[in-house]
């Protein structure tokens, strides 16, 4: 046997060929043609589409109960409703799928929850309603509880549930629902499909407790959020780290699901709707969720109604064509499960996340407060620089313990409570390290104090940004330059003790380094987070970006908060998945056109091979180069020497 | 050609004499400066030599003009080839039966045309008996088929099965659209020779296999 | 006049000056006073726009037009703000066409139509609306560029560059570029007398650039033939000359000014410049164009139009994977420039990229319509009272 058989076999494992941990699934919905009436809600076959889903190493799947058809009269159930979902658990468990029951739901086509009995009734609050929907949510649990095929129920999607118009509302529900599963199935776990920020962007209700109250949290970009957040190309820019940042968002005690996977509207590509799902499905296991669902089986054939072919609803597209016909991000699926079997949860650990952007309070303030409205964005660009600076960064929100991170981003915040201001200082003092920039407004007095700056007014240049190196190296390579972008504020600093290392064309400071306690605490005069997420993302200058990433990895690095595996290219994400004798890195490549990227890593690496199972490559060296295509992912398996 | 040939054409220009002009052009061309040379070996230096000397003086700002204006009526004799040669290369095009997009194919079609190809155009919603009846009809080796639709993309196989029981398995197949930018394996499946990513790929793989057709007639 | 509250007032007040956290407090004291005023909704509706915050933006404007269906500004920012989020475009063409026939003058509202129109698929319809704005003001570029990316769909790259072309000679930011290499940056209240300019080189070349920047092409013409009796060879008075020659369309005199500038200073950007342009101006010269902006581009790196014009002279020679790095280039220098914006839009056509095509026109349509303005010319004839 030659020496690269021999490495191939040793390398070669079982193939795992779907992996229940890390659940893959997709939505089926119970109408594919918009022409079709509620009535006809799963009145189809969806064995041939299940056998795809099969094929294509989907584990898991999400059905949606119509309430309207199940009980067309109080308290009389449809035996062909019951009939019809029999079929589709028997169609799952012939292809040793699970089904994800979701209880409400409201796709805005087959009027699911719109029962002709309810007479107008809010059916989240109304409290007739809402005890008819305990009866019909523990009549189909109790039908299916004892059944392997059924892995969770949904209680309601967020469609849904942006009919609320209070947390106190929401939070009943929930639990009275929750309660009434419980009461007849108390293993398989319960979820709210909704997202704690996406939610709140829509609705101005928090979710969060309500979520708590189960077992699975789930984060999705919805169509609006992504018009707020991330309005532009889909494979490139903001919008391909969305996923990332709002699955960090909603990663707080429980696992957290990423759904609504795929893109929006049907005016992309197949290439580029491909490379969309292929970069929501990498961000989603490199960034720590629990599982991932695709946001439709098939594409909805919409009506051609005159004069407008453009259909509002946002889920419209999924991985096959309106005939059935398997579109290339099934393949995308497919090829991403294989790589999901390969990393054993049991065997393999995610590198802790000690880098943290801090999502400020003032983000659940409403109008007239802006702050609500610019926080998020501001946010989203903070966790990017980050990535592109390979820090392991994570998302938390002000009030959250601060211990288990050595450097914190407190991107463009108008204000942070006193007791966070209180929090930062014992962070700091105890050695962690903090960027913070200046978001507009008299600033706090705990300014002066842990950042050594005397703030002295709102007043400097902000028709472009300026950088002039005063202290080359304190802060990573920085570079002087001067770059069109309309800064939202420019806070003029007077010296309290800081290191001024770099100021505008003025010689006003636009960065400064204070050293308070055994902590560094980096202040930016500007909100530079916010000017590039108001200003246009996807066409930001360069060096403002590289700035940005420049400080925060400097800052990190310096706080023993750097990269496991670094790289040479800011557009490439990394993510190490730990294991005793070999580690697997994933790559996804944020840009559109291909990039060889170059990694690098403290120990010797023997080999690198396909995580999915493919031949050793040996590298004898720390550093190594990855070929990845435009928008492309790359799951590898490293052994060390 | 040398700078003699520049000084005699901005004499020339200078002296108001468009048929000495058109001289000059034709002696330096016959001595064997291709046309596309013309304009830089010989109409830039002279017109460099103009500049400089209304600078110095040498000529007054009449002069300049009217020079200016012998210069402008010879500027065609020294403008390269505005359209690329004819190529003599025959080419089918369409968009496959059941599908109705255009634009990809209509800025593919057209640059080709841009650069000389001899370009049959079939339009939308072409049956694959139709390129076929085309292919013989012009002679052409190369047929280019466009589809947007994936379940359309699929039924380009039609094309080529046509082709081979036509008894033109040596026919190159072109493939267009999203469907085939997105899976590379797609046109493999369907039988082409090979994938336009749009209109300047369509330039070189067209090129390519015309090089390829012609160089296989030659052996 | 329409009565606004002193809250409504100050709310503008500070919304003129950009003052939007301000101003949008401002906005809520006068609802708070008075909630059925349209003129505070279609502020607010404004400065939500403003900062791109799309769906409050229509809530707002929308409220504006339910309290007073002929509240033209909030139709304007209606409008913007549906066609800016994306997906609206049947909502945003029965505003436009409302917006049109209020304010038949109103040239954005006619290409804004075109684009909603287009964006719909109704292609005609889109092309009725950009000639529609043509006829009111034949130099408008978005509608020439809108129509060459329509002409590509059809007919193909050949037929769309004509309209680049035009619009491109139509572009007045060009003329910025060139007084920027001279480090020109606005036109001079005061007119250049040739007889108190400095009788020195430098001084005279400055002030020739000045009567240029301010279109006295005879001062400048004077000033340089001073700087040239004195050096015939200086080759920035030269480049001067070749670029007033360029401005009175005597192109083979700048030509040969500028090759004879570009013979003695072989990068020197303002000579390259005028003859780039004099090159990409004459067909059959796209190659030479692009040679030349090539070097210019190099010579002038930091200005977007500099390769603006390196990709358009591309676009000729059928190169649009470079023309399309040009334009990426550009717009990263400045993300406004209408021109790259439709640039790149006919590159991604070139390549089947649809959806990246619409978003750099909708990109474009964004830079332009906040350059424009409109809506304050339209507030305040509708605060006043004036037919909307």
């Amino acid at each position: 046997m030659s020496a690269k058989k021999k490495q191939a076999a040793e390398v070669a494992e079982p193939v795992i060929v779907r992996q229940a941990d890390f659940p893959v699934g997709i939505d089926v919905y119970p109408l594919d043609e918009e022409r079709r009436g509620w009535a006809d809600w799963y009145d189809r076959d969806v064995e041939p589409e299940f056998a795809a889903l099969a094929e294509a190493r989907v584990w898991l799947v999400r059905i949606f109960v119509s309430w309207k058809y199940f009980e067309p009269q109080v308290g009389q159930y449809d035996e062909e409703a019951a009939g019809r979902l029999d079929a589709i658990m028997d169609a799952a468990r012939s292809h040793d799928l699970k089904v994800l029951v979701s209880l409400f739901a409201d796709d805005r086509l087959a009027e699911m929850t719109d029962v002709p009995w309810g007479k107008r009734r809010d059916p989240r609050t109304d409290d007739y309603l809402i005890q008819r929907e305990v009866s019909l949510a523990q009549r189909i649990v109790n039908r299916y509880r004892a059944e392997p095929v059924v892995w969770g129920w949904e209680l309601a999607n967020e469609a849904f549930c942006t009919g609320f118009t209070s947390e106190a509302d929401l939070e009943r529900w929930t639990a009275t629902l929750r309660d009434a599963v419980r009461e007849v199935d108390s293993e398989h776990p319960i979820l709210l499909g909704v997202d704690p920020e996406t939610l709140f962007r829509t609705t101005g209700v928090d979710p969060r407790a309500a979520i708590d109250l189960n077992e699975y949290a789930i984060s999705h970009v919805t169509a609006p959020y992504r018009v707020y957040a991330a309005e532009g190309p889909v494979t490139s820019g903001p919008a391909t780290y969305l996923d990332g940042f709002l699955l960090r968002a909603a990663a707080r005690d429980l696992p957290v699901i990423v759904d609504g996977v795929g893109v929006q509207s049907l005016d992309f590509s197949l290439s580029e709707e491909a490379a969309a799902v292929r970069t929501s499905l990498y961000s989603a296991l490199m960034n720590g969720a629990s599982g991932v669902m695709v946001r439709r089986y098939r594409d909805l054939e919409t009506e051609k109604r005159e004069p407008y072919f453009r259909d509002p609803f946002e889920v419209l597209v999924g991985v096959a064509d309106i005939e059935g016909e398997p579109k290339p991000s099934l393949g995308e699926i497919k090829r991403f499960a294989r790589v999901v079997a390969r990393i054993d949860r049991r065997r393999y650990q995610s590198a802790p996340e000690c880098v943290g952007v801090l999502i400020p309070a003032e983000r659940y303030e409403s109008l007239p407060s802006l702050a609500g409205l610019y926080g998020p964005r501001a946010c989203l660009q903070s966790y990017i620089g980050a990535k592109e600076a390979h820090l392991p960064v994570d998302v938390l929100r002000e009030g959250d313990e601060l211990g288990a991170y050595h450097a914190l981003f407190v991107p463009s915040a108008m204000k942070l409570g006193a007791t966070t201001w209180h929090e930062i200082a014992s962070f700091v003092q105890g050695g962690g390290s903090i960027v913070v920039s200046y978001g507009g407004g008299d600033t706090d007095p705990a300014v002066r104090e842990i950042f050594g700056v005397e703030f002295l007014g709102d007043h400097g240049v902000r028709r472009t940004v300026s950088c002039r190196v005063a202290q080359p190296g304190a802060l990573g390579d920085l570079r002087s330059f001067d770059a069109r972008l309309k800064l939202p504020h420019f806070a003029l600093l007077g010296h309290g003790g800081a290191t001024v290392v770099a100021t505008d064309a003025t010689g006003s400071p636009l960065l400064t380094v204070n050293q308070y306690g055994q902590g560094k605490a980096v202040f930016i005069a500007t909100p530079i987070e916010r000017a590039l997420a108001q200003g246009d993302p996807w066409a930001a200058p360069l060096v403002v970006r590289d700035l940005l990433r420049t400080v925060y990895g400097s800052v990190a690095r310096a706080a023993g908060a750097g990269p496991i595996v670094d790289c040479d290219t800011p557009e490439v994400e990394v993510a190490v998945f730990m294991g005793e004798e070999d580690d697997i890195v994933v790559v996804l490549n944020h840009a559109p056109e291909a990039v060889t990227a170059t990694l690098s890593v403290e120990r010797m690496v023997a080999g690198v091979a396909d995580a999915r199972g493919g031949q050793l490559t040996e590298v004898g060296g720390k550093v190594f180069g990855v070929p990845l295509s435009a928008n492309g992912a790359s799951a590898l398996r490293l052994t060390y020497t | 050609m040398g700078i003699e040939d520049a000084h005699r054409l901005y004499e020339a220009f200078v002296e108001q004499d468009p048929a000495e002009a058109i001289r000059v052009v034709e002696d330096v061309r016959a001595s064997g400066v291709a046309q596309a040379q013309l304009f830089d070996t010989l109409y830039v230096p002279a017109m460099a030599l103009l500049g400089g000397a209304w600078a110095s003086g040498e000529i007054d700002e009449i002069v300049f003009t009217q020079a200016s204006v012998i210069a402008e009526q010879i500027g065609s004799f020294v403008v390269p080839p505005a359209a690329r040669q004819d190529t003599g290369v025959t080419l089918v095009i369409g968009t496959m039966q059941r599908d109705h997009h255009t634009v990809g194919k209509d800025i593919i079609a057209a640059a080709l045309k841009e650069s000389g190809y001899r370009v049959n155009d079939l339009g939308l919603d072409v049956r694959p008996a139709e390129f076929l009846e085309r292919i013989e009809q012009t002679g052409a080796r190369i047929v280019i088929v466009c589809a947007e639709m994936l379940s359309v993309a699929h039924s380009v196989v039609r094309v080529r099965e046509m082709l081979t029981t036509g008894g033109h398995e040596d026919i190159v197949v072109l493939v267009a659209g999203s469907p085939f930018d997105a899976d590379p394996a797609l046109a493999r499946s369907v039988g082409a020779n090979g994938v336009l990513h749009g209109a300047e790929s369509a330039l070189r793989v067209v090129g390519k296999a015309a090089t390829d057709l012609s160089g296989g007639e030659a052996s | 006049m329409t009565k606004r509250s002193s809250q409504v007032l100050m709310a503008e007040g500070l919304a003129r000056t950009e003052q939007v956290t301000a101003a949008v407090e401002a906005c809520y004291d006068a609802l708070a006073v008075d909630d059925s005023e349209p003129v505070a909704h279609c502020l607010l509706a404004h400065l939500l726009l403003e900062g791109d915050f799309y769906d409050e933006a229509i809530a707002e404007a929308t409220k504006a037009i339910e309290l007073d269906p002929d509240c033209s500004p909030a139709y304007l920012a209606l409008g913007l703000a549906y066609d800016r989020r994306g997906g609206m475009w049947d909502q945003s063409v029965l505003v436009w066409h409302e917006l049109a026939e209020v304010v038949p003058d109103l040239v954005t509202a006619h290409v804004q139509l075109g684009e909603a129109f287009g964006a719909a698929q109704f292609e005609e319809e889109a092309i009725d609306s950009w000639k529609c704005a043509l006829e009111l003001d034949p130099k408008e570029p978005r509608a020439i560029y809108n129509l060459a990316i329509a002409a590509l769909k059809r007919e193909g790259m050949a037929t769309a560059l004509p309209g680049f072309r035009k619009a491109g000679e139509l572009d007045p930011s060009q003329d910025d570029l060139f007084f920027a290499l001279l480090g020109i940056k606005s036109v001079s209240d005061r007119p250049v007398d040739p007889a108190k300019v400095r009788e020195d080189r430098s001084s005279r070349l400055g002030a020739a650039a000045l009567a240029a920047r301010a279109d006295d092409l005879f001062v400048t013409a004077e000033l340089v033939r001073m700087v040239l009796d004195e050096d015939p060879d200086d080759a920035d008075a030269l480049a001067l000359a070749a670029f007033a020659y360029l401005k009175q369309e005597a192109t083979n005199e700048a030509m040969a000014c500028a090759l004879r500038a570009i013979a003695l200073k072989p990068d020197l950007a303002t000579a390259l410049y005028t003859l780039g342009v004099v090159y990409s101006r004459r067909a059959g010269l796209s190659k030479h164009a692009a040679r030349v902006f090539i070097v210019f581009t190099r010579a002038a790196s930091q200005h977007a139009l500099a390769h603006v014009l390196l990709a358009e002279s591309l676009l000729g020679l059928q190169r649009y994977g470079q023309a399309k790095k040009a334009y990426r280039v550009a717009i990263r220098l400045d993300p406004a420039c209408v021109r790259a914006r439709f640039g790149l839009a006919a590159v991604h056509l070139t390549e089947g990229l649809h959806a990246e095509a619409d978003w750099e026109v909708r990109r474009a349509a964004y830079y332009d319509t906040r350059r424009q303005g409109s809506f304050w010319r339209l507030y305040d004839h509708y605060s006043e009272g004036g037919a909307s």
